[in-house]
Protein backbone atom coordinates (compact mmCIF):
# COMPACT_ATOMS: atom_id res chain seq x y z
CA UNK A 1 0.00 0.00 0.00
CA UNK A 2 1.35 3.42 -0.91
CA UNK A 3 0.85 5.73 2.02
CA UNK A 4 -0.32 9.21 1.12
CA UNK A 5 -0.89 10.62 4.56
CA UNK A 6 -0.33 9.67 8.17
CA UNK A 7 -4.06 9.29 8.85
CA UNK A 8 -4.21 6.34 6.46
CA UNK A 9 -1.83 4.23 8.51
CA UNK A 10 -3.42 1.17 10.07
CA UNK A 11 -3.87 1.39 13.81
CA UNK A 12 -2.52 -2.09 14.48
CA UNK A 13 0.98 -3.11 13.54
CA UNK A 14 2.31 -6.64 13.65
CA UNK A 15 5.82 -5.74 14.78
CA UNK A 16 6.21 -2.73 16.98
CA UNK A 17 9.94 -2.75 16.47
CA UNK A 18 12.44 -4.87 14.59
CA UNK A 19 13.06 -7.89 16.81
CA UNK A 20 16.61 -7.23 17.93
CA UNK A 21 17.48 -7.16 21.65
CA UNK A 22 17.14 -3.58 22.83
CA UNK A 23 20.81 -2.98 23.63
CA UNK A 24 22.26 -5.14 20.84
CA UNK A 25 25.54 -3.73 19.54
CA UNK A 26 25.12 -0.58 21.59
CA UNK A 27 28.15 1.06 23.16
CA UNK A 28 28.34 0.26 26.90
CA UNK A 29 27.96 3.93 27.83
CA UNK A 30 24.77 4.25 25.77
CA UNK A 31 22.94 1.15 27.02
CA UNK A 32 19.56 1.90 28.47
CA UNK A 33 19.11 0.72 32.06
CA UNK A 34 16.00 0.40 34.18
CA UNK A 35 15.48 3.51 36.26
CA UNK A 36 13.21 4.09 39.18
CA UNK A 37 9.49 3.55 39.51
CA UNK A 38 7.26 6.32 40.73
CA UNK A 39 4.03 5.03 42.31
CA UNK A 40 0.63 6.53 41.63
CA UNK A 41 -0.61 9.11 44.13
CA UNK A 42 -2.77 7.70 46.89
CA UNK A 43 -6.45 7.49 46.04
CA UNK A 44 -5.91 7.40 42.25
CA UNK A 45 -8.30 5.06 40.46
CA UNK A 46 -7.63 5.37 36.72
CA UNK A 47 -3.93 4.60 36.54
CA UNK A 48 -1.82 4.19 33.39
CA UNK A 49 1.82 3.21 33.28
CA UNK A 50 4.24 5.38 31.27
CA UNK A 51 7.82 4.26 30.60
CA UNK A 52 9.85 7.38 29.90
CA UNK A 53 13.42 7.73 28.62
CA UNK A 54 15.69 9.69 30.94
CA UNK A 55 19.21 10.79 30.16
CA UNK A 56 21.50 13.47 31.47
CA UNK A 57 24.80 13.41 29.54
CA UNK A 58 26.46 15.58 32.18
CA UNK A 59 25.75 13.07 34.94
CA UNK A 60 28.09 10.53 33.36
CA UNK A 61 25.43 7.86 33.88
CA UNK A 62 23.76 5.68 31.29
CA UNK A 63 20.32 6.51 29.94
CA UNK A 64 17.51 4.84 31.88
CA UNK A 65 13.80 4.16 31.64
CA UNK A 66 11.75 5.56 34.50
CA UNK A 67 8.28 4.21 35.13
CA UNK A 68 5.52 6.59 36.17
CA UNK A 69 2.11 5.46 37.35
CA UNK A 70 -0.05 8.30 36.13
CA UNK A 71 -3.43 9.30 37.56
CA UNK A 72 -5.43 9.86 34.38
CA UNK A 73 -8.28 11.51 36.30
CA UNK A 74 -5.90 14.24 37.45
CA UNK A 75 -4.54 15.30 34.02
CA UNK A 76 -5.66 16.18 30.52
CA UNK A 77 -6.24 13.72 27.68
CA UNK A 78 -2.97 14.19 25.77
CA UNK A 79 0.51 12.77 26.20
CA UNK A 80 1.82 16.29 26.77
CA UNK A 81 -0.68 16.68 29.62
CA UNK A 82 0.77 13.55 31.19
CA UNK A 83 4.31 14.87 30.89
CA UNK A 84 3.33 18.20 32.42
CA UNK A 85 1.48 16.36 35.20
CA UNK A 86 4.59 14.28 35.94
CA UNK A 87 6.78 17.36 36.01
CA UNK A 88 4.38 19.32 38.24
CA UNK A 89 3.35 16.66 40.71
CA UNK A 90 5.84 13.80 40.66
CA UNK A 91 9.28 14.50 39.25
CA UNK A 92 10.29 18.11 38.43
CA UNK A 93 13.55 16.93 36.84
CA UNK A 94 11.78 15.47 33.77
CA UNK A 95 12.84 17.63 30.81
CA UNK A 96 10.98 18.15 27.54
CA UNK A 97 10.16 20.93 25.08
CA UNK A 98 6.71 22.34 24.58
CA UNK A 99 5.13 25.65 23.83
CA UNK A 100 1.82 25.89 22.00
CA UNK A 101 0.23 22.64 23.24
CA UNK A 102 -1.94 22.58 20.09
CA UNK A 103 0.22 21.20 17.31
CA UNK A 104 1.50 24.40 15.72
CA UNK A 105 4.93 25.07 17.20
CA UNK A 106 6.55 21.69 16.60
CA UNK A 107 8.46 21.67 19.90
CA UNK A 108 7.02 18.58 21.52
CA UNK A 109 7.92 15.99 18.85
CA UNK A 110 9.01 12.71 20.42
CA UNK A 111 8.82 8.99 19.92
CA UNK A 112 5.56 7.81 21.44
CA UNK A 113 4.83 4.08 21.45
CA UNK A 114 7.39 3.62 18.70
CA UNK A 115 6.09 6.36 16.39
CA UNK A 116 7.27 9.94 16.11
CA UNK A 117 4.43 12.34 16.88
CA UNK A 118 3.61 15.52 18.73
CA UNK A 119 2.93 14.82 22.40
CA UNK A 120 0.25 17.52 22.40
CA UNK A 121 -1.82 15.93 19.63
CA UNK A 122 -1.57 12.31 20.75
CA UNK A 123 -4.37 10.94 22.92
CA UNK A 124 -3.38 8.84 25.93
CA UNK A 125 -6.34 6.63 25.09
CA UNK A 126 -4.59 5.57 21.85
CA UNK A 127 -1.46 4.32 23.61
CA UNK A 128 -0.49 0.83 24.65
CA UNK A 129 0.03 -0.08 28.30
CA UNK A 130 2.71 0.57 29.31
CA UNK A 131 3.07 3.55 27.02
CA UNK A 132 6.65 4.23 25.96
CA UNK A 133 8.05 7.73 25.50
CA UNK A 134 11.46 8.23 23.91
CA UNK A 135 13.08 11.30 22.37
CA UNK A 136 13.31 11.62 18.59
CA UNK A 137 15.69 8.97 17.29
CA UNK A 138 19.10 9.60 15.75
CA UNK A 139 19.82 12.88 17.49
CA UNK A 140 22.31 13.82 20.16
CA UNK A 141 20.33 14.13 23.37
CA UNK A 142 20.67 17.31 25.40
CA UNK A 143 18.57 15.97 28.24
CA UNK A 144 15.74 13.42 28.56
CA UNK A 145 13.29 14.16 25.74
CA UNK A 146 15.15 17.16 24.33
CA UNK A 147 17.16 16.39 21.17
CA UNK A 148 19.82 18.64 19.68
CA UNK A 149 18.39 19.98 16.40
CA UNK A 150 21.39 22.15 15.45
CA UNK A 151 22.36 20.10 12.40
CA UNK A 152 18.77 19.89 11.15
CA UNK A 153 18.33 23.65 11.33
CA UNK A 154 21.69 24.11 9.59
CA UNK A 155 20.42 21.86 6.80
CA UNK A 156 17.25 23.94 6.71
CA UNK A 157 19.36 27.12 6.41
CA UNK A 158 21.27 25.49 3.55
CA UNK A 159 18.24 25.48 1.24
CA UNK A 160 17.77 29.22 1.84
CA UNK A 161 14.13 29.00 2.89
CA UNK A 162 13.15 32.53 1.94
CA UNK A 163 11.99 34.33 -1.18
CA UNK A 164 14.82 34.98 -3.63
CA UNK A 165 13.78 37.40 -6.31
CA UNK A 166 15.63 39.17 -9.13
CA UNK A 167 12.92 41.52 -10.39
CA UNK A 168 13.22 44.98 -8.89
CA UNK A 169 11.53 45.28 -5.54
CA UNK A 170 7.83 46.02 -6.17
CA UNK A 171 6.02 48.96 -4.64
CA UNK A 172 3.34 46.70 -3.23
CA UNK A 173 2.92 43.01 -2.34
CA UNK A 174 4.13 40.39 -4.81
CA UNK A 175 0.93 39.02 -6.25
CA UNK A 176 -0.01 35.40 -6.69
CA UNK A 177 -3.10 33.99 -8.39
CA UNK A 178 -5.30 31.67 -6.31
CA UNK A 179 -4.06 28.77 -8.47
CA UNK A 180 -0.43 29.68 -7.84
CA UNK A 181 -1.13 29.95 -4.16
CA UNK A 182 -2.81 26.54 -4.21
CA UNK A 183 0.50 25.00 -5.30
CA UNK A 184 1.83 25.64 -1.82
CA UNK A 185 -0.92 23.61 -0.18
CA UNK A 186 0.47 20.51 1.45
CA UNK A 187 3.87 22.20 1.74
CA UNK A 188 3.49 25.41 3.72
CA UNK A 189 1.79 23.66 6.66
CA UNK A 190 5.03 22.03 7.86
CA UNK A 191 5.88 23.07 11.41
CA UNK A 192 9.47 21.77 11.35
CA UNK A 193 8.90 19.30 14.17
CA UNK A 194 11.34 16.85 12.45
CA UNK A 195 9.22 13.79 13.27
CA UNK A 196 9.80 12.78 9.65
CA UNK A 197 13.55 13.35 9.43
CA UNK A 198 14.10 11.51 12.70
CA UNK A 199 12.19 8.51 11.29
CA UNK A 200 13.96 8.43 7.93
CA UNK A 201 16.43 5.51 7.56
CA UNK A 202 18.36 7.34 4.85
CA UNK A 203 18.88 10.22 7.25
CA UNK A 204 20.06 7.77 9.94
CA UNK A 205 22.81 6.41 7.68
CA UNK A 206 23.75 9.56 5.76
CA UNK A 207 22.28 12.45 7.73
CA UNK A 208 25.51 14.41 7.38
CA UNK A 209 24.86 14.78 3.64
CA UNK A 210 21.26 13.76 2.94
CA UNK A 211 18.95 16.68 3.71
CA UNK A 212 16.08 14.59 5.01
CA UNK A 213 12.35 14.87 4.36
CA UNK A 214 11.56 18.01 6.41
CA UNK A 215 14.21 20.11 4.70
CA UNK A 216 13.42 18.67 1.27
CA UNK A 217 9.78 19.60 1.82
CA UNK A 218 10.86 23.16 2.60
CA UNK A 219 13.06 23.18 -0.50
CA UNK A 220 10.05 22.06 -2.54
CA UNK A 221 7.94 24.78 -1.03
CA UNK A 222 10.31 27.41 -2.49
CA UNK A 223 10.83 25.57 -5.78
CA UNK A 224 7.12 25.72 -6.57
CA UNK A 225 6.48 29.22 -5.23
CA UNK A 226 5.43 31.32 -8.24
CA UNK A 227 7.08 34.45 -6.76
CA UNK A 228 10.51 32.89 -6.37
CA UNK A 229 13.04 33.53 -9.12
CA UNK A 230 15.94 31.35 -7.98
CA UNK A 231 14.48 28.00 -9.04
CA UNK A 232 17.51 27.17 -11.17
CA UNK A 233 20.02 27.91 -8.42
CA UNK A 234 17.88 26.01 -5.94
CA UNK A 235 17.83 22.96 -8.21
CA UNK A 236 21.60 23.20 -8.71
CA UNK A 237 22.07 23.15 -4.94
CA UNK A 238 19.74 20.18 -4.51
CA UNK A 239 20.80 17.96 -7.38
CA UNK A 240 23.25 15.70 -5.63
CA UNK A 241 23.43 11.94 -5.12
CA UNK A 242 23.32 12.52 -1.36
CA UNK A 243 21.46 15.75 -0.67
CA UNK A 244 18.37 14.74 -2.66
CA UNK A 245 18.74 11.35 -4.31
CA UNK A 246 19.60 9.51 -1.09
CA UNK A 247 15.83 9.38 -0.51
CA UNK A 248 14.79 5.82 -1.36
CA UNK A 249 11.04 6.36 -1.09
CA UNK A 250 10.78 4.34 2.10
CA UNK A 251 7.90 6.67 3.08
CA UNK A 252 8.47 6.52 6.83
CA UNK A 253 8.29 10.29 6.60
CA UNK A 254 4.76 10.30 5.23
CA UNK A 255 3.66 7.75 7.82
CA UNK A 256 4.84 9.81 10.73
CA UNK A 257 3.94 13.40 9.84
CA UNK A 258 1.60 14.78 12.52
CA UNK A 259 0.38 17.37 10.02
CA UNK A 260 -0.54 14.65 7.50
CA UNK A 261 1.76 16.00 4.78
CA UNK A 262 2.87 13.80 1.91
CA UNK A 263 6.63 14.29 1.83
CA UNK A 264 7.10 11.21 -0.31
CA UNK A 265 5.20 12.86 -3.16
CA UNK A 266 6.87 16.25 -2.73
CA UNK A 267 10.33 14.67 -2.91
CA UNK A 268 9.38 12.49 -5.88
CA UNK A 269 8.28 15.64 -7.76
CA UNK A 270 11.56 17.40 -7.02
CA UNK A 271 13.58 14.38 -8.15
CA UNK A 272 11.95 14.70 -11.57
CA UNK A 273 12.56 18.44 -11.98
CA UNK A 274 16.19 18.13 -13.14
CA UNK A 275 15.00 15.71 -15.85
CA UNK A 276 12.49 18.27 -16.99
CA UNK A 277 15.13 20.93 -17.46
CA UNK A 278 17.52 18.79 -19.43
CA UNK A 279 15.22 16.90 -21.76
CA UNK B 1 38.82 16.09 15.63
CA UNK B 2 38.94 19.30 17.67
CA UNK B 3 39.03 21.26 14.40
CA UNK B 4 35.96 19.48 13.09
CA UNK B 5 34.11 20.54 16.24
CA UNK B 6 34.95 24.21 15.74
CA UNK B 7 33.40 24.32 12.28
CA UNK B 8 30.05 26.08 12.18
CA UNK B 9 26.92 23.91 11.91
CA UNK B 10 26.13 25.46 8.53
CA UNK B 11 29.66 24.79 7.30
CA UNK B 12 29.29 21.17 8.31
CA UNK B 13 25.90 20.85 6.63
CA UNK B 14 27.25 22.42 3.42
CA UNK B 15 30.20 20.03 3.38
CA UNK B 16 31.79 19.81 -0.04
CA UNK B 17 28.75 21.42 -1.67
CA UNK B 18 26.35 20.04 -4.20
CA UNK B 19 27.62 17.67 -6.89
CA UNK B 20 25.14 19.39 -9.25
CA UNK B 21 24.60 15.94 -10.66
CA UNK B 22 22.85 12.77 -9.66
CA UNK B 23 19.67 12.87 -11.66
CA UNK B 24 21.24 10.78 -14.41
CA UNK B 25 22.34 8.04 -12.04
CA UNK B 26 18.89 8.05 -10.48
CA UNK B 27 17.07 7.94 -13.80
CA UNK B 28 19.42 5.26 -15.21
CA UNK B 29 18.67 3.04 -12.23
CA UNK B 30 14.97 3.24 -12.97
CA UNK B 31 15.29 2.72 -16.73
CA UNK B 32 17.42 -0.42 -16.38
CA UNK B 33 15.07 -1.80 -13.73
CA UNK B 34 12.09 -1.30 -16.04
CA UNK B 35 13.95 -2.87 -18.95
CA UNK B 36 14.86 -5.86 -16.84
CA UNK B 37 11.32 -6.68 -15.72
CA UNK B 38 9.84 -8.04 -19.03
CA UNK B 39 13.12 -9.81 -19.86
CA UNK B 40 13.06 -11.63 -16.53
CA UNK B 41 9.47 -12.73 -17.08
CA UNK B 42 10.36 -13.94 -20.57
CA UNK B 43 13.36 -15.95 -19.32
CA UNK B 44 11.45 -17.53 -16.44
CA UNK B 45 8.53 -18.58 -18.65
CA UNK B 46 10.83 -19.88 -21.39
CA UNK B 47 12.85 -21.99 -18.98
CA UNK B 48 9.77 -23.39 -17.27
CA UNK B 49 8.38 -24.37 -20.68
CA UNK B 50 11.56 -26.33 -21.40
CA UNK B 51 12.03 -27.77 -17.95
CA UNK B 52 11.59 -31.37 -19.08
CA UNK B 53 12.84 -31.10 -22.68
CA UNK B 54 16.48 -31.96 -22.02
CA UNK B 55 19.88 -30.42 -22.78
CA UNK B 56 19.76 -30.54 -26.59
CA UNK B 57 16.42 -28.74 -26.77
CA UNK B 58 17.66 -25.92 -24.55
CA UNK B 59 20.84 -25.50 -26.58
CA UNK B 60 18.82 -25.42 -29.81
CA UNK B 61 16.56 -22.80 -28.26
CA UNK B 62 19.53 -20.70 -27.18
CA UNK B 63 20.92 -20.81 -30.72
CA UNK B 64 17.82 -19.10 -32.13
CA UNK B 65 18.74 -15.49 -33.09
CA UNK B 66 15.79 -14.08 -31.11
CA UNK B 67 16.87 -15.94 -27.99
CA UNK B 68 20.49 -14.86 -28.38
CA UNK B 69 19.43 -11.24 -28.77
CA UNK B 70 17.09 -11.30 -25.79
CA UNK B 71 19.65 -13.15 -23.65
CA UNK B 72 22.28 -10.54 -24.51
CA UNK B 73 19.90 -7.73 -23.61
CA UNK B 74 18.98 -9.51 -20.41
CA UNK B 75 22.60 -9.91 -19.32
CA UNK B 76 23.40 -6.28 -20.07
CA UNK B 77 20.31 -5.06 -18.20
CA UNK B 78 20.85 -7.46 -15.32
CA UNK B 79 24.44 -6.47 -14.63
CA UNK B 80 23.69 -2.77 -14.99
CA UNK B 81 20.87 -3.23 -12.51
CA UNK B 82 23.10 -5.13 -10.08
CA UNK B 83 25.90 -2.57 -10.36
CA UNK B 84 23.61 0.43 -9.78
CA UNK B 85 21.78 -1.34 -6.97
CA UNK B 86 24.98 -2.32 -5.19
CA UNK B 87 26.35 1.18 -5.66
CA UNK B 88 23.40 2.58 -3.70
CA UNK B 89 23.75 -0.08 -1.01
CA UNK B 90 27.48 0.58 -0.61
CA UNK B 91 27.04 4.37 -0.55
CA UNK B 92 24.30 3.96 2.04
CA UNK B 93 26.14 1.72 4.45
CA UNK B 94 29.91 2.00 3.89
CA UNK B 95 31.31 5.12 5.49
CA UNK B 96 35.00 4.34 5.85
CA UNK B 97 37.98 4.82 3.58
CA UNK B 98 37.29 1.53 1.84
CA UNK B 99 34.16 2.97 0.21
CA UNK B 100 35.80 4.07 -3.06
CA UNK B 101 37.89 0.86 -3.49
CA UNK B 102 34.80 -1.22 -2.76
CA UNK B 103 32.80 0.73 -5.34
CA UNK B 104 35.50 0.30 -7.99
CA UNK B 105 35.90 -3.40 -7.20
CA UNK B 106 32.15 -3.92 -7.37
CA UNK B 107 31.94 -2.23 -10.78
CA UNK B 108 34.81 -4.31 -12.18
CA UNK B 109 33.30 -7.48 -10.73
CA UNK B 110 29.95 -6.79 -12.39
CA UNK B 111 31.70 -6.03 -15.67
CA UNK B 112 33.68 -9.29 -15.50
CA UNK B 113 30.62 -11.39 -14.69
CA UNK B 114 28.57 -9.70 -17.40
CA UNK B 115 31.26 -10.30 -20.01
CA UNK B 116 31.58 -13.92 -18.90
CA UNK B 117 27.83 -14.34 -19.43
CA UNK B 118 27.98 -12.76 -22.87
CA UNK B 119 30.88 -14.99 -23.92
CA UNK B 120 28.89 -18.04 -22.81
CA UNK B 121 25.83 -16.97 -24.79
CA UNK B 122 27.85 -16.16 -27.91
CA UNK B 123 29.78 -19.41 -27.63
CA UNK B 124 26.55 -21.37 -27.65
CA UNK B 125 25.05 -19.23 -30.41
CA UNK B 126 28.06 -19.36 -32.73
CA UNK B 127 29.53 -22.67 -31.67
CA UNK B 128 29.25 -25.76 -33.74
S1 LIG C 1 6.89 17.51 7.22
FE1 LIG C 1 5.51 16.94 8.90
S2 LIG C 1 6.78 15.61 10.21
FE2 LIG C 1 8.17 16.70 8.87
S3 LIG C 1 8.84 18.47 10.02
FE3 LIG C 1 7.08 19.10 8.75
S4 LIG C 1 5.28 18.84 10.04
FE4 LIG C 1 6.96 17.71 11.00
S1 LIG D 1 10.65 8.63 1.51
FE1 LIG D 1 12.73 9.47 1.45
S2 LIG D 1 12.74 11.11 2.90
FE2 LIG D 1 10.92 9.86 3.36
S3 LIG D 1 11.58 8.41 4.93
FE3 LIG D 1 11.91 7.51 2.97
S4 LIG D 1 14.04 7.93 2.40
FE4 LIG D 1 13.42 9.33 4.04
S1 LIG E 1 3.59 21.92 22.06
FE1 LIG E 1 3.58 22.95 20.12
S2 LIG E 1 3.41 21.26 18.77
FE2 LIG E 1 3.17 20.29 20.68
Amino acid sequence: MIIRSSDEVPRTTVLKRFPVPRNFGVDAASRINRGRTWPAPRGATRIKRFDVYRYDPESGQNPRIDTYQVDLDDCGPMVLDVLIWIKNTVDPSLTFRRSCREGVCGSCAMNIDGTNWLACTKFNADLATPATIYPLANMRIIKDLVPDLTHLFAQHRLVEPWLRSKSPEPERERLQSPQERAQLDGLYECILCFCCTSGCPSHWWNGDRFLGPAVLLQATRWLVDSRDEATGERLDDLEDPFRLYRCHTILNCTRTCPKGLNRGKAIADVKKMPIERRS
Amino acid sequence: MSNARMRSPLGRALGLGSAKDGVEAWWRERVWAVALAPLTVWLTVSILMRADKGYAAVVAWLKMPVTTTLMTLLLVALFHHIAFGLQVVIEDYVHSRIKIPVLVGMRLGCLALGVAGLVAILKIALGA
